[in-house]
């Protein structure tokens, strides 16, 4: 390929020059050049020259934050697309979106490429998380990275929830209601916070240009800054943590490889296997749309977007000041201190630390199984709080003594984890999440599956089907 | 290199190809397949639009404009070729600005309307690609069926004094004209409607006569009133005018209510027969055949002699001094309709005598002189089976209907059997006065769920499949947590 030691060089075409423009050095032959190419290329850069060929174990990382910045892309690329058939103005949004679907080569595809990815993103970003929690990846010195990616997962949210809102349908419009309703249930600044998000007193064509501009402007330039941030502290803080087995004391010394072929070739393959995926779902499965968006007409059940619906069962079973703010804020600080009190660095890099620790998640997953359920249920047709409390307010009696009532066997558990099985730090935060992420896991699944009319339990194949 | 690094390597490479090939091939058929998916949605958010539109139509355009767009007295009709050629700005914006001195108002929100421009856009698209029969039905089924092209027959006695008034020949063409045109909306003997006001009125005869020409013949903008200068003759205007400014000669009774049957539609008497059924079957008998608590509505005498208007207004105010409830505050216009559209249709099949259903005393059904002999052991039987139906749920229900049915159909000569055997079962099941085979078969069906019908094999599935997997879970934890206990 290179041009070195011919001992008459060639006339050079055009081509030739262009490619060695692109690349200076040729391509590389050995590892020496594999490491310089690497080194010395930006994108390529974000990755050491070798890595421990441990690391690179699909079983391990499931190439889930590959998979984030993959789908961040796609987003980007697509978004920019739909950007040019769009205006966020009343009601020439909803009519834009039908003109994207009906006159405009592609625009359909596109649409749908661009809302499966941001659906599959919250899903993938959440996996991200719970695979870093469990393998205990955010120990030091990699604290504050998991500081910036859970930040990441809010602006995620945040830009999935204002997404949500452009296509200015019924679904769209009626679940940003019901989600920026929780808005003015902040202590002190609620109405204020709620007016400043909505632009006026309820969702209108003031909260269209408010969210399109963040969805377009703000959220992705943070989430692409705090994104490179994040991809820099993965090398600064070592790399990926070593895998190890359940039963290896220490860390293994892995065998180092160089990044190209070995990680660069996994990380093609992956991101064109799921390109396709998602390419071939979008085109078989189109995006929802329903009527536009009428203020006047509601539908039953009106239902937030779907990665807030766990939220939305709390707040039938709780006060809206506990259930939108109290737990949601809780969860979060939990998630954001969880490197500052969590802190063991022995157990880095095996799934669930230890096998305590497994049977502990397990058993803590399984208890919420049943308990979610059954809780539910109860909630819904026996326990009636605010009834059995005549008089008491209703934060009281509907909001921090029903929580109360619920905390204390999880409290108890604890407490008889930590006599019985002398549990440490590590497992009992492992118990307790697992108990939590399990149950607001079954909580969305109730809000989706079997939430119908008035917000009553239904089944799943008994749900009303919207839209066209 | 490793064996296993070999062999994962060649797998990747291989998925890649792989992937690469769907991303190709799969944008290939999209491509190919785009233009038709492009017209095939064209066609779909049109469909849908229309949709809309019909909806639109029935609640603001129906009343002026015709149950099918077929135009209504001076107001023109809106499913003629011209209008369906005519430019898609020019619809829009006659009906968003109105026009001017007719009674076509703005229905722009910006002009003070009600409509958006979204929504008169599907107007405009109705106009030029709608299905007017398939309009007619909505305006139905949505109870906004208008009253205006229905005549009354003025009372020929009293036509006759008119004509013995000064003038009279022309007061007769005047009250006939009336009773063709205006009755529907200005009302029997010009008494006004909810839509239109009192014409038979001290003030508006008081009122000079080319005020009330211009009015006639120009409409009134801003109102209902459409001009008819096109529609009446010179000599029906000023016959009219005659007419409005010496009502108070007229004797009252000349010009009854039009007779404005309830249309109906397929869903609507589906929609009627279900709310039948459900509402009025318990008393009146599930054919309508009536029953000791209220009378037979599927009856010659009865149908022939009432009108649709007054079986309107029975439904929605009830009868006092009768157990008959009002329903108006309980039913939407759109469903008392379908109800009386669907008692309507047993019309023409009606029997001359009705023949209603009796229950038996003591728990036994069936006419009197039947009871005591057989109702014993049958009715015991079918008990029994019953409260098996109540288990087993929806099969079980559907042949007690079809039985029952098939009994009815039987005729009046065997009652009995029917009768006094569900009545014996009505002990254990629904309350007492389900006297009746079909009666129960109607009410059971609607009213008893149990439970375990509820239970089906998705529920089963789901709850066996939730669980096995928390006690699974919970079982390994506790395994785990036991076998190994910590060594310090």
């Amino acid at each position: 390929m290179t041009e070195e030691g011919n001992p008459a060089p060639a006339p050079r075409s055009m081509f030739d020059r262009m490619r060695e423009r692109l690349v200076p050095d040729g391509l590389p032959e050995d590892d020496r050049g594999r490491i310089r190419m690497v080194v010395n290329s930006l994108v390529l850069h974000l990755h050491p020259a070798k890595v421990p060929e441990r690391t690179l174990r699909w079983t391990y990382s499931w190439g889930l934050g590959g998979l984030s910045a993959v789908l961040m892309m796609l987003l980007g690329v697509t978004g920019i697309i739909l950007l040019n058939n769009y205006t966020p103005a009343v009601p020439q949004a909803y009519l834009d979106i039908l003109e994207l679907r009906s006159n405009v080569w592609f625009g359909e595809l596109i649409r749908n490429l661009h809302h499966w990815s941001a659906n599959l993103l919250i899903i993938v970003a959440v996996l991200h998380l719970v695979r870093v929690f469990l393998t205990g990846a955010y120990r030091p010195p990699r604290e504050l990275n998991w500081l910036i990616g859970a930040g990441m997962l809010v602006l995620v949210l945040a830009a999935n929830f204002t997404g949500y809102l452009l296509p200015w349908d019924q679904l769209a419009f009626w679940a940003i209601t019901v989600g920026t309703s929780i808005l003015s249930y902040v202590p002190l600044a609620g109405e204020w916070l709620s007016r400043l998000a909505l632009g006026g007193p309820e969702v209108g064509g003031n909260t269209l240009l408010n969210f399109y501009s963040m969805h377009i402007s703000f959220i992705p330039l943070l989430i692409f800054a705090l994104m490179s941030y994040h991809f820099w502290r993965v090398r600064k803080d070592g790399g990926l943590t070593m895998p190890r087995g359940l039963d290896e004391a220490e860390p293994p010394i892995s065998e180092r490889v160089t990044t190209i072929p070995h990680l660069v070739r996994k990380e093609l393959v992956f991101a064109l296997a799921w390109i396709a995926a998602l390419l071939v779902f979008a085109m078989l499965v189109p995006a929802p749309l329903e009527d536009i968006a009428n203020p006047d007409v509601s539908p039953n059940p009106a239902k937030a977007p779907w990665y807030f619906l766990g939220l939305q069962e709390l707040l039938l079973h709780f006060h809206p000041l506990v259930a939108g703010i109290i737990l949601p804020g809780l969860a979060a600080l939990a998630v954001f201190m969880l490197p500052f009190f969590d802190t063991n660095p022995a157990s880095v890099g095996v799934y669930f630390r230890s096998r305590r620790g497994r049977s502990l998640t397990f058993l803590s997953a399984g208890l919420a199984l049943v308990l979610t359920p059954l809780w539910v249920l109860l909630d819904e047709y026996l326990l009636n709080w605010s009834a059995w409390l005549p008089g008491w307010p209703a934060l009281l009696s509907n909001g921090l003594i029903p929580l109360a009532v619920l905390l204390l066997p999880l409290f108890l558990l604890d407490e008889w984890l930590v006599r019985s099985f002398k549990a440490d730090t590590e497992e009992r935060v492992l118990f307790i999440a697992g108990f939590v992420f399990t149950a607001f896991l079954i909580l969305t699944a109730v809000g989706i599956f079997f939430r119908g009319p008035g917000m009553g339990l239904y089944w799943p194949w008994e749900l009303p089907v919207a839209g066209h | 290199m490793s064996e296993t690094t070999h062999r994962t390597r060649t797998i990747e490479v291989l998925v890649g190809i792989l992937a690469t090939q769907v991303i190709v091939f799969a944008l290939l058929f999209y491509i190919l397949a785009e233009p038709e998916r492009i017209e095939a949605s064209q066609g779909q958010i049109l469909d849908w639009h229309l949709d809309a539109a019909m909806t639109l139509y029935a609640g603001n355009c129906s009343v002026c404009h015709g149950l099918q767009g077929e135009g209504i007295g001076a107001n023109p009709p809106l499913n003629s070729p011209g209008l369906q050629s005519m430019p898609y700005d020019e619809l829009y914006k006659v009906i968003a600005r109105g026009r001017f001195e007719t009674a076509m108002p703005a229905w722009s929100k910006e002009d003070g309307g009600p409509l958006s421009d979204f929504e008169i856009s599907k107007l405009a698209a109705l106009i030029r690609a709608g299905d007017w029969q398939a309009t007619g039905d909505r305006v139905v089924n949505l109870g906004l069926a208008p009253l205006i092209p229905f005549a009354a027959d003025p009372d020929p006695l009293l036509l006759e004094q008119v004509a013995a008034l000064p003038d009279g020949a022309v007061l007769q063409t005047a009250i006939q004209v009336y009773a063709r045109q205006c009755v529907a909306c200005h009302g029997a003997d010009g008494l006004g409607t909810g839509i239109a006001p009192a014409l038979n009125d001290l003030q508006v005869r008081a009122k000079p006569a080319d005020e009330l020409q211009r009015a006639l013949l120009y409409g009134s903008p801003g109102t209902l009133m459409a001009g008819w200068e096109n529609v009446l003759t010179p000599d029906e205007t000023s016959a009219l005018l005659v007419l409005i400014r010496r009502w108070d000669e007229i004797p009252g009774g000349a010009i009854p209510a039009p007779d404005v049957p309830v249309p109906v539609t397929t869903e609507s008497l589906v929609l009627g027969e279900g709310l039948f059924a459900a509402n009025c079957a318990r008393c009146h008998g599930p054919e309508g055949q009536g029953t000791p608590r209220a009378p037979a509505l599927n009856v010659k005498g009865f149908l022939t002699g009432v009108t649709d208007q007054a079986l309107q207004q029975i439904v929605i105010l009830g009868v006092p001094q009768t157990s008959m409830p009002a329903w108006g505050d309980r039913m939407s216009e759109a469903e008392i309709q379908a109800i009386v559209g669907f008692i309507r249709q047993w019309e023409p099949d009606a029997p001359e005598v009705a023949e209603p259903l009796r229950p038996g005393g003591g728990g036994g059904g069936g006419p009197p002189w039947l009871r005591d002999s057989q109702s014993g052991g049958q009715g015991r039987g079918q008990g029994g089976g019953r409260s098996a139906w109540a288990g087993q749920g929806q099969d079980q229900t559907t042949a007690g209907a079809g039985s029952a049915r098939a009994g009815e159909a039987a005729g009046t000569a065997l009652p009995a059997d029917q009768h006094t055997g569900a009545g014996e079962g009505g002990q254990d099941g629904p309350p007492a006065w389900a006297g009746t085979g079909q009666e129960q078969a109607a009410y059971t069906t609607a009213q008893e769920t149990s439970w375990r019908k509820d239970l089906d094999w998705r529920i089963l599935l789901l709850a066996t499949g939730g669980l096995s997997i928390a006690f699974t879970l919970i079982w390994l934890g506790f395994a785990a947590l036991k076998g190994k206990r910590p060594e310090e």
